[in-house]
């Protein structure tokens, strides 16, 4: 994989190449529609029209990922520059917002969870080995009523899911908060759609799981102060 | 997708409203899948009795309901700083 360097130097490189869409487009070419070979005023106005009315979605994913201001504005200033760089394997017309999120994935991965201070790449298969030994998948279902977390604030359901480990994270992010179907998260996140859906049903327990914590502090609280 | 629900079906037909599920995991599965609309209209007619009439579903559905919500409602959105929108834009032009 690239390093740090690799990816930032103005040269592309064959592992930086492999960052973004290969065998797999994200969307298939349409037949009338070249891929490539783009004029400078067509990257332009592609960049303009297509990629930047995501850049608040792309900054907010970006920001959920790192919980870093610094680091997200990096990310994004990182993603839009090679997504430029890169255009001429954007197919005009197709799904900009999956391509973009795509190439903030990779990104993140390959950049800045490495320098990162959060362990989350051990805390994430410690709970991934727990869940695939136990079956947890088919059996858990989590306790919990919906009336208990109607009435937690913005900042409790944010730290509960930054709380989260990074891959359960994200796929909540990208279907709940962004909206992407399972099979554009498929496409981003390279993973099957199965997969997609079982990560997505586990870190969905493991959010219930916190917001639990959080609704039964609330409660405790409210009995104190009474 | 291979679930129990319509067994319990065919050993339950009465329309009273059920206490108990006996396939809760595999029901909250389902409820995921018709919340994020990618349950297919098969999947949907099998079920559509079932949580109708299955009081644990009916809670599990509000409860995911409710969570889908907190995180699409409550969770404040960030916008781009205009500072990065700046530097992006004038950073591409000196591509190419």
């Amino acid at each position: 994989m690239a390093t740090i360097h690799e990816v930032m130097s103005d040269t592309p490189t064959r592992d930086e190449d492999q960052l973004l869409p290969d065998g797999e487009p994200i969307e298939q070419p349409s037949a009338d529609t070249p891929a490539r070979g783009y004029t400078d005023e067509q990257k332009y106005r592609i960049f303009n029209k297509e990629f930047m009315p995501h850049i608040d979605s792309m900054y907010n994913f970006a920001f959920r990922l790192t919980t870093d201001e610094d680091d997200a504005n990096d990310l994004v200033q990182d993603t839009y520059l090679k997504a430029f760089r890169f255009i001429s394997s954007f197919e005009q017309g197709t799904n900009a917002k999956a391509w973009l999120f795509r190439i903030l994935k990779n990104s993140f991965i390959n950049d800045y969870r490495k320098k990162s201070k959060e362990p989350a790449k051990v805390d994430y298969q410690d709970v991934e080995t727990t869940y695939n030994s136990e079956d947890a998948e088919s059996e858990h279902t989590v306790d919990l009523r919906a009336e208990s977390v109607s009435d937690l604030i913005g900042d409790e359901v944010a730290t509960a899911l930054n709380s989260l480990p990074v891959d359960f994270r994200t796929v909540i992010i990208l279907c709940d908060i962004e909206g992407f179907t399972y099979e554009e998260m498929a496409k981003i996140l390279d993973i099957p759609i199965g997969t997609v859906r079982s990560r997505l049903h586990r870190a969905r327990n493991l959010l219930k799981e916190k917001l639990r914590d959080y609704a039964s502090s609330m409660g405790y609280k409210e009995e104190n102060e009474e | 997708m291979q679930t129990s629900l319509s067994s319990s079906s065919s050993s339950d037909t009465k329309p009273e409203m059920k206490e108990h599920c006996d396939h809760r995991a595999d029901c909250l599965k389902m409820i995921q899948l018709i919340l994020d609309g990618e349950a297919t209209e098969q999947q949907l007619a099998g079920v559509k009795a079932n949580l109708e009439s299955c009081k644990p579903c009916i809670e599990m559905y509000h409860l995911e309901q409710e969570v889908k919500e907190l995180l699409t409602k409550r969770i404040e959105k960030r916008c781009c700083p205009e500072q990065l929108v700046a530097t992006i834009k004038s950073r591409i032009l000196t591509f190419s």
